[in-house]
């Protein structure tokens, strides 16, 4: 029992960077219309500049800088890419040309990275924060937690009180009628994917010490991302936090069960499937908006 | 001297021609109406103005500025508004949400509220639940609040009960009589050449007639004429 709930607990910093990577998913998803599966690729290439920098002797936090500045500039590229090519396509469509560039920026990776070769990823924050129920609560882990639910309450505040955020949302209900009025839709788009780049390359700094720092392992944590948004109806950003939460919780627990533990990749299949026939909500993934 | 002068204009859709070398003029503190029968193009020609699709030919100026390679974007910033058919609120956005999106540095959320006094009580409403003449005044109010020269209307009637009509295109009216020159688009052609000083009737993308409003008006013989060919 008492092994379940350290192996649960050790799976609470997977469930931070799970929801914090689904919240991105679905205010990306709200504001510019697109099922974004380059998500977790846009942090990977972020902490991965982190990685080389430190690896080349700099010192840790102006590297951490470096790297956020490097993953919000990918997430630009990749958010110019999308509304200068694809801004009229449809949301398949859209969705589709993402796994494309997935699998491009996975490829770049693997090369400039060395595919399976060690890499010395530094701990930024090491050791536990406290004791729950004599298990250790990671650092780590109450960060990631933190950043998410920090994610959430920031991006309803700057959608609802800001201008720039009624602007936002006035482009993401009818983007043609808010370009007809002078809005700078582009800009707009480009801060989005600018902002979530930014946090999602940060959360992976966090998570990559506990993952095997390889680009491609990295980039898919798209997926558990992607179900934990999918729990959340790709709308709503708390229930998106708990879900991501829950399945980081689900997975530890599993890796302790010798059984199942090698099936463990497999839990955001099922949970995507379970909320799937659960809502009957599969439109979700072809609405336009 | 004409606010919106376009020349020789041609759009094409899916490779054919819809709109093509068509000139118009639209003047400062006029209406100029635009009528046509159903697919002559006259949608068509507003986009193309507006930017929403690309023109094959011609120029489009605004006080003397070539303005046809431009994003619609930078079209409204050189003064260019436009009600596109449909009434395209921002459902998800209260009424107040609507018009502050569109509050451009000089205008006020007040000359809105009085233009058509009726939003007022709707503030809070999101506009998806307002009613089609309560959406047909709120995005001509917000397209007012960009500070326009020129002013594009696509069909605003369709769908209004004709005394909600008559309420709109005295709004029109006004706005035109302010200083502001006006294009409508209508299917509703008698009411509309009440309230318009210059009339052009459009047939398979081209202008067919191009002359004063009330002289249409009272030749229904004619008007019938340009409309079916002949
Ligand atoms: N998206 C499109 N693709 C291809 N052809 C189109 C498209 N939209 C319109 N057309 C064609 O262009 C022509 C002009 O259409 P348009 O909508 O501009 O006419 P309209 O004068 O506004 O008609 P209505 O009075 O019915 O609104 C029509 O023949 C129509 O079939
Ligand atoms: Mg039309």
């Amino acid at each position: 029992m008492n092994a379940l709930l350290t192996s649960a607990v050790a799976g609470l910093t997977a469930g931070g960077t799970y929801a914090l990577l689904g919240v991105c998913a679905v205010f990306t998803y709200r504001l510019v219309a697109v099922v974004n599966f380059t998500g977790a690729a846009i942090g990977t290439a972020g902490t991965f500049v982190l990685i080389a920098l430190y690896e080349a002797g700099y010192p840790i936090w102006p590297s951490v800088a470096a790297g956020i500045a490097a993953g919000t500039l990918v997430g630009v590229a990749i958010g110019y890419i999308m509304t200068r090519w694809f801004g009229e396509a449809s949301a398949s469509t859209k969705a589709a040309v993402t796994v494309a560039l997935l699998v491009g920026i996975i490829a770049i990776g693997l090369r400039l990275t060395g595919g399976q070769h060690p890499h010395n990823m530094p701990e930024l924050f090491p050791g536990s924060a406290f004791r729950m129920a004599g298990v250790e609560v990671t650092i780590a882990s109450v960060l990631t937690i933190g950043l998410a639910a920090l994610f959430t309450v920031l991006a309803d505040l700057f959608l609802n009180r800001t201008k720039v955020g009624l602007n936002l949302r006035a482009l993401a209900d009818r983007p043609m009628a808010a370009e007809l009025l002078g809005i700078r839709v582009q800009l707009l788009s480009l801060l989005v994917w600018g902002m979530t780049g930014a946090f999602t390359t940060f959360a992976l700094m966090i998570i990559a010490p506990q993952r095997s720092p390889n680009f491609m392992t990295l980039s898919l944590l798209v997926v558990p991302a992607l179900a934990a948004a999918l729990v959340g109806l790709f709308r709503s950003f708390w229930r998106t936090l708990a879900g991501g939460i829950v399945l980081g919780l689900v997975e530890g627990m599993a890796s302790s069960i010798d059984s199942v533990s090698q099936y463990r990749s497999a839990i955001p299949f099922l949970v995507v499937l379970a909320v799937l026939l659960w809502s009957q909500r599969e439109a979700r993934w072809d609405e336009a908006r | 001297m004409s606010k919106l002068v376009v020349s020789n204009l041609s759009i094409n859709r899916s490779e054919l021609p819809v709109v093509s070398s068509l000139d118009i003029a639209v003047e400062s503190g006029a209406i100029s109406v635009l009528l046509g029968a159903n697919g002559a193009g006259k949608t068509t020609l507003l986009e193309g103005l507006s930017g929403i699709i690309p023109v094959a030919g011609g120029t489009i100026e605004i006080d003397g500025r070539e303005i046809q390679k431009a994003r619609p974007g930078v079209r409204s910033r050189e003064g260019l508004a436009h009600v596109e058919q449909g009434r395209t609120v921002f459902r998800q956005l209260t009424t107040e949400e609507n018009l502050r999106v569109s509050l451009h540095a000089g205008a006020d959320i007040a000359e809105a509220y009085a233009l058509f006094p009726e939003l007022v009580q709707r503030r809070s409403v999101k506009a998806s639940l307002l009613s089609g003449g309560e959406q047909q005044m709120l995005v001509i109010a917000r397209a007012l609040l960009t500070r326009p020269k020129v002013l594009l209307i696509d069909e605003m009637s369709a769908g209004l009960a004709p005394v909600i009509v008559t309420r709109l295109m005295s709004a029109v009216r006004k706005l035109a009589d302010n200083g502001l020159a006006v294009l409508l688009v209508e299917q509703f052609a008698a009411l509309a050449l009440s309230i318009g000083n210059r009339a052009y009737v459009m047939r398979r993308g081209r202008v067919v007639h191009d002359g004063d409003c009330l002289k249409l008006l009272k030749s229904p013989g004619e008007l019938h004429r340009l409309y079916l060919g002949g």
